[in-house]
């Protein structure tokens, strides 16, 4: 199976579907989106059962080309991706906004992310990146009212400002090295005798990556709160995940001469609590979404930085579960924007009553970004806290962190209830997109045992008693997380004054300019 | 003096020239302009990688002893493509921003969102 298929095909879709009409499109559509969904699986099957599979252009040795490489853990990453953008395509297939400019430009964005996780060389990283944050960009500003506009330039402005620190990155990188090749980087990174000179570069890489995977709380420089709710949906799903998974392959690509093992831990603790507290003093759904996601990015740091296998995979897990739950979330809210004709939670009640289908949909996202039991997010935060296991306050840290992310939820539960009147039922195609969304959140907790056996070799054993004390542990989390939402967020005016913070174009490059020389001056003091 | 000022110190002057750019001013023309500069610098950082005097274009019938490193320059030629386009789609963008808004400053825009 040639690798490229799996780039260049969803964008030959997107051109025929450019050029076509309208009816012969949608067949066309999704006969290809099926292909590769199952050239994704066959290309899984092939690397579970052969090993990792490089693709090199031009025929090249390995050490010259540019290579594509799908190893064990990118090709789980690339087969979510293709199951997301059929069901996103027929989540959406009803709207009117979705005519060929739309569909053209989104099916770019499949290929990209698919050459995003699949690319081994960094100018190619690059390339591919750029190119997606300009479509990423025109796609939020797709519906062009006046917030969406503003949203648009700066995502796109932002995006090209911290791609320009990784270009520079790249290019200190050749210097050195003399390859671009991530692997090759790897291998020869024992031979560099002055690791002070690779600090220059690593942070140059590092910054534009930790900005794009949402661990900067900057939430208008990733997810969006105007765009079209496909849109946020894959921005915060696989988008994110992508530029996560990129994190990962750079921290292991350098990790051998550069430990920033125990900064990312504590910045990914503190993170996680910023995003909580940012979520849960915001009022627009949309925006509590986007601060969660940021809360989540933060916990998922946090495992990836603990030494130990279990957390590392856990993490992992908890980054595939986390596209799953949080694309079904902004679908859902999606659809109440639209029912409600307010992003306000404030004046959005009885959801129960009004749109039943939704809230249960919304209920099963929910526990799975908790953490109940026999939801996916149980499985992940069970690994990630067994990798903790041998020191004990890491362990609370952790506790602490889903006690945050209890409370926000309950805000967000809190426009369920009240009366309202019925209305229409979805269309079919949202139903089906969305029960199958739902079902692979209580699929991945119920399987999930046997998912991490068979995806990461890696035994699990939950006993009866364990499962006893974590749903304990849940209850008791979800009581804490309630008192606190009621007695102390209700009455404190803290969370007010932080819903008034926004940040202007230049303060966010501030940010960026800051978290970047506070990143090399650490590094430079600690080597 | 030649040693001070090579490619690598002008490229990285002219990259916190262009980061100045985008912190102190408010003018969204003045930031695609500083966008511009921080890549025009990019390219230059690229083009004096591991060159030395002396050395010739890579074309025709050279031997590898003699002619410069090609994969910068090859590199360089995508990163100006990616360049151009870049300050296009920034400036249609900036266009429309500006028909919605009637202003070229970010603290103006921001004001009128509240508004809204």
């Amino acid at each position: 199976m040639l690798l490229f298929w799996l780039v260049l095909l969803p964008i030959l879709s997107s051109i025929v579907a450019y050029l076509n009409k309208r009816r012969l499109t949608g067949y066309l559509l999704g006969l290809t989106q099926l292909l590769v969904f199952f050239m994704a699986l066959i290309t899984a099957i092939d690397v579970y059962t052969n090993g990792t599979i490089i693709y090199s252009f031009g025929g090249n040795a390995v050490n010259i080309g540019v290579n594509l490489v799908a190893d064990k853990v990118n090709i789980i990453f690339i087969v979510l991706s293709c199951a997301f953008f059929p069901i996103m395509l027929l989540f959406n297939y009803h709207k009117s906004y979705m005519n060929k400019l739309f569909l053209f430009l989104f099916l770019i964005l499949q290929g990209l992310i698919n050459g995003i996780f699949l690319s081994n060389d960094l100018f190619n990283l690059y390339a591919l990146i750029e190119v997606s944050t300009i479509t990423v960009s025109i796609l939020i500003m797709y519906k062009k009212t006046s917030h969406s506009i503003y949203d648009g330039i700066l995502y796109l402005l932002i995006n090209l400002v911290s791609m320009a620190f990784f270009l520079l990155g790249v290019g200190y990188i050749y210097k050195i090295f003399g390859t671009l090749d991530l692997t090759l980087i790897k291998q020869q990174l024992t031979n560099v005798t002055s690791t002070p000179s690779l600090i220059l570069p690593y942070t140059l890489i590092i910054t534009p990556i930790v900005l794009k995977s949402a661990l900067l709380p900057l939430p208008r420089a990733h997810g969006t709160p105007s765009a079209p709710s496909i849109v946020s949906s894959v921005l915060s799903g696989i988008y994110v995940t992508s530029s996560l998974y990129l994190f990962i392959k750079i921290q292991d690509t350098f990790s051998p001469a550069i430990d920033t093992a125990s900064l990312f831990l504590s910045l990914g603790f503190i993170i996680s609590i910023l995003g909580f507290v940012l979520a849960l003093s915001q009022n627009d759904i949309r925006l509590i979404l986007t601060y969660s996601t940021i809360s989540q990015v933060g916990l998922i740091v946090f495992g990836l930085s603990l030494a130990s296998d279990y957390s590392y995979y856990g993490s992992i897990y908890h980054l595939l579960s986390h596209a799953v739950f949080k694309s079904t979330l902004f679908l859902t809210a999606g659809m109440i924007i639209e029912e409600y004709d307010t992003r306000d939670i404030r004046k959005i009640r009885g959801l129960f009553k009004r749109m039943p289908f939704v809230t249960i949909i919304i209920c099963f996202a929910l526990l799975g970004i908790s953490g109940a039991p026999l939801f996916n997010g149980s499985i992940s935060k069970y690994l990630i806290k067994k990798g903790s296991d041998s020191t004990q306050f890491l362990e609370y840290g952790l506790i602490i962190i889903n006690i945050a992310t209890i409370t926000y939820l309950m805000k967000y539960t809190s426009m369920f209830f009240g009366s309202s009147k019925k209305s229409k039922t979805p269309p079919l195609n949202q139903k089906i997109a969305l029960i199958s969304l739902a079902s692979l959140c209580l699929l991945g907790g119920i399987g999930g045992q046997i998912f991490i056996n068979w995806l990461f070799k890696l035994n699990i054993q939950i006993e009866a008693l364990q499962y006893l004390e974590k749903t304990i542990i849940y209850i008791l989390s979800l009581g804490i997380g309630y008192l606190f939402y009621e007695f102390i967020y209700k009455k404190s005016n803290f969370f007010m004054t932080i819903r008034q913070l926004e940040l202007s174009f230049n303060e966010l490059i501030l940010t960026i300019t800051l978290f970047f020389t506070g990143l090399l001056s650490y590094l430079l003091l600690v080597q | 003096m030649e040693k001070i000022f090579n490619g690598e110190s002008i490229s990285i002057l002219l990259f916190l020239i262009g980061v100045y750019g985008l912190l102190a001013r408010r003018n969204i023309i003045k930031t695609v302009i500083a966008l511009a500069i921080m890549q025009s610098a990019i390219i230059l950082f690229f083009l004096t990688i591991n060159y030395e005097d002396g050395r010739i274009p890579p074309i025709g019938d050279v031997t590898i002893h003699t002619a410069v490193d090609p994969v910068p320059q090859a590199l360089m030629i995508t990163a100006i493509v990616i360049g151009v386009a870049v300050t296009a789609v920034s400036l249609t963008m900036f266009i429309s921003l500006y028909h919605h808004y009637g202003t070229t400053n970010w603290l103006k825009v921001i004001n009128k969102r509240r508004e809204d």
